[in-house]
């Protein structure tokens, strides 16, 4: 007995096993419970980022894929688009609803028909190009339109700090 | 393999000798839950989706959720031709599946004796005299391909021609019931009187049923569909008299007003996506109820529990976790190899926000591909580098680590330190000593493990110190 939801993250845990897509890599944390996963994603080439390996936990809802996951980064990530608690904030993790970012356009955001592959590359690809008109870290936002070395220079080293270096 | 058989998806086909199929049973599948077409219904906007599913989406935004426009639940049509697809799909998948998968395997062990097997083939098909065009034509293709140019002009690569996977003889036709083979002009009388034998391949009849035979030769008609249940005016109602209304349905009446809309909502889904199902499939109430009862479980008043149960025995975790095991691996090892060029070229005991760390990017590449690192992103690492499995020979570091992240969380910082920091060598050198101790938990075997939360955020920290020891083996 399992709920539609664990049955398609189990899907999708399987598609993205058999399949993973470059630089990422995600699952859940344990076997018992299909809601929480954690994922990595590696820095996108050409970016200050890069070089990096990102963790981070996915927590789904039960009543997913009607409502999108909660996708929070487990080291520092210094960008315009993620809350200082690490916590991701781009437009597929908005369920169509709730528009906390006014310029999205509707077709950008969560729908049951989007899925865990399709955010982690749309994160990684966030990580390559923020987009900072509705930031989520309004410092990193400022500093990333206005003093870009200095921005570059935090985010690699939040890259080595996470390597340990 | 094994996992495959058990957790049916279009993926199974990617490994068969019909690579093509994998698209194709895609298409056969709900976007929204992945499984294929159940009580399948068409939007106004042209999309189809399980009846269920789409009904809940309907419930939760009112859009589809493949193109955004609103959708009402009350102009949901069935998709009887999709039905049909998916359901005759499904009855021959499974033998489809395994012919595919011998072909696919006998291909490759043995490809001299296939071929000759085909030149066999083709010499019988010169014996039979009834030759349709469509014959001639594939053995004519399938001769250009291999044999070369003699039959050139014959050779015509008509994919409609090829498409012709169920050969008929000229003339000869098959009973639908029976799936017996007889002359054409026969058919209409035969299956008149068709029993539905040899073997019971009568797709119609899918339920064992007791009555004779004889009254199922044809199709009963359809039974109309039991009305759909209508929405109520939540707002208009109290909570006592929409209490009364889910008595009135049959179904349970518990809980805040919030749980018994909830639930009302969920019955008209489960109740009216029945609706849409053909009569052959359609279920009881009293299955229906058990639908409920098991939303209740996993979504409604009683779901606080953790569930995801069954997959243990549909599952092979160990499989899973070690194919997920060496993709963190592989990542790892990579970043840990780029760290490993950096820190090559970067003197020790600097600090990350260092303003002159700048231009060290560059370096960085350069070393990483004078040495045999390969970039992360182009190649997977070598299987014989020393550090492709960094987490082999430090597996004891976990228990360090676990202290620093119980440290960091009993301090509920938002942010555990995952800096290692850039002690002396004599430090490094006594961590890595204790790293070469045992390790169990994490990469080696996330499921085992409670939470992979620590060697999550704990293990990218402690590649450094085994860079550095590494390096020093080298
Ligand atoms: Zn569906
Ligand atoms: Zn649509
Ligand atoms: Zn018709």
């Amino acid at each position: 007995m399992t709920s539609s939801a664990s049955k398609r993250l189990f899907k999708e845990y399987k598609g993205l096993s058999s399949d993973p897509p470059e630089g990422i890599t995600a699952g859940p944390v344990t076997e018992d419970d299909m809601f929480l996963w954690e994922a990595l994603i590696q820095g996108p080439e050409g970016t200050p980022f890069e070089g990096g390996v990102f963790p981070a936990e996915l927590k789904f809802p039960k009543d997913y894929p009607l409502a999108p996951p909660k996708m929070k980064f487990l080291v520092d990530v210094w960008h315009p688009n993620v809350y200082p608690n690490g916590e991701v904030c781009i437009s597929i993790l908005h369920p169509p609803g709730d528009d906390p970012m006014h310029y999205e356009q509707a077709s950008e955001r969560w729908s049951p028909i989007q899925s865990v592959e399709k955010i982690l590359i749309s994160v990684m690809s966030m990580l390559a190009e923020p987009n900072d008109e509705s930031p989520a870290n309004v410092d990193a936002a400022r500093m990333w339109r206005e003093k870009r070395d200095e921005y570059e220079r935090i985010v690699r080293g939040n890259v080595k700090k996470s390597l340990g270096l | 393999m094994e996992l495959s058989h058990d957790l049916p998806d279009s993926t199974d086909w990617i490994d068969t000798s019909l690579p093509a199929f994998e698209p194709l049973e895609a298409a056969l599948r709900c976007e929204v839950c992945k499984e294929f077409y159940n009580n399948p219904v068409i939007t106004s906007c042209s999309h189809t989706f399980c009846s269920l599913c789409i009904r809940r989406c309907i419930g939760a935004d009112g859009k589809c959720p493949a193109c955004k426009s609103a959708c009402q639940a009350d102009k949901l049509m069935p998709n009887i031709a999709v039905r049909e697809v998916v359901t005759k799909f499904q009855e021959a998948r499974s033998k489809a599946l395994e012919l595919a998968r011998k072909d696919k395997e006998d291909s490759e062990t043995s490809v001299g004796a296939r071929k000759r097997k085909v030149e066999e083939a083709e010499l019988d098909e010169e014996e039979p005299v009834r030759q349709t065009r469509a014959r001639q034509t594939r053995r004519s293709a399938r001769r250009g391909e291999t044999a070369g140019t003699d039959d050139a002009p014959f050779v015509i690569l008509d994919s409609e021609e090829e498409k012709d996977g169920d050969y008929l003889p000229e003339g000869m036709a098959k009973c639908p019931i029976c799936q017996e083979l007889m002359k054409a002009h026969l058919v209409f009388d035969h299956v008149n009187t068709c029993t539905g034998e040899p073997g019971d391949r009568s797709t119609r009849s899918r339920k064992p049923s007791s009555f004779p035979t004889a009254l199922q030769t044809r199709p009963k008609e359809p039974t109309p569909p039991t009305s759909r249940l209508s929405g109520l005016n939540y707002a208009m109602l109290t909570e006592s008299a929409l209490k009364k209304k889910l008595r009135d349905l049959g179904i349970p009446s518990t809980g805040s007003k919030a749980l018994l809309i909830r639930r009302h909502q969920e019955w008209l889904n489960i109740y009216n996506s029945n609706c849409d199902a053909s009569d052959a499939v359609r279920k009881s109430k009293r299955e229906l109820l058990r639908e409920l009862d098991e939303w209740e479980r996993t979504q409604g008043g009683n779901a606080n529990t953790k569930e995801s149960y069954v997959m243990k025995k549909d599952f092979d975790g160990q499989g899973h976790a070690m194919a997920h095991k060496s993709q963190f691996d592989d990542l790892i090892a990579n970043a840990r190899k780029r760290a490993k060029a950096v820190q090559k070229s970067e003197p020790e005991g600097k600090t990350t926000r260092e303003p002159n760390q700048e231009p060290q990017q560059q370096p960085h590449v350069d070393q990483s591909t004078t040495t045999q690192a390969p970039h992360p992103s182009t190649a997977p690492p070598p299987a014989d580098a020393p550090a492709a499995r960094p987490y082999e020979h430090n597996e004891s570091a976990l228990s360090t680590i676990k202290a620093k992240v119980d440290e960091a969380n009993r301090t509920d910082s938002a942010f555990p330190s995952l800096s290692c920091e850039k002690s002396s060598s004599n430090d490094r050198a006594a961590k890595e000593a204790e790293m070469s101790e045992e390790t169990t938990l994490g990469f080696q075997d996330p499921f085992r493990s409670p939470s992979r939360k620590v060697p999550m955020f704990a293990l990218p920290a402690e590649p450094v110190c085994d860079v550095d020891s590494s390096t020093a083996i080298q």
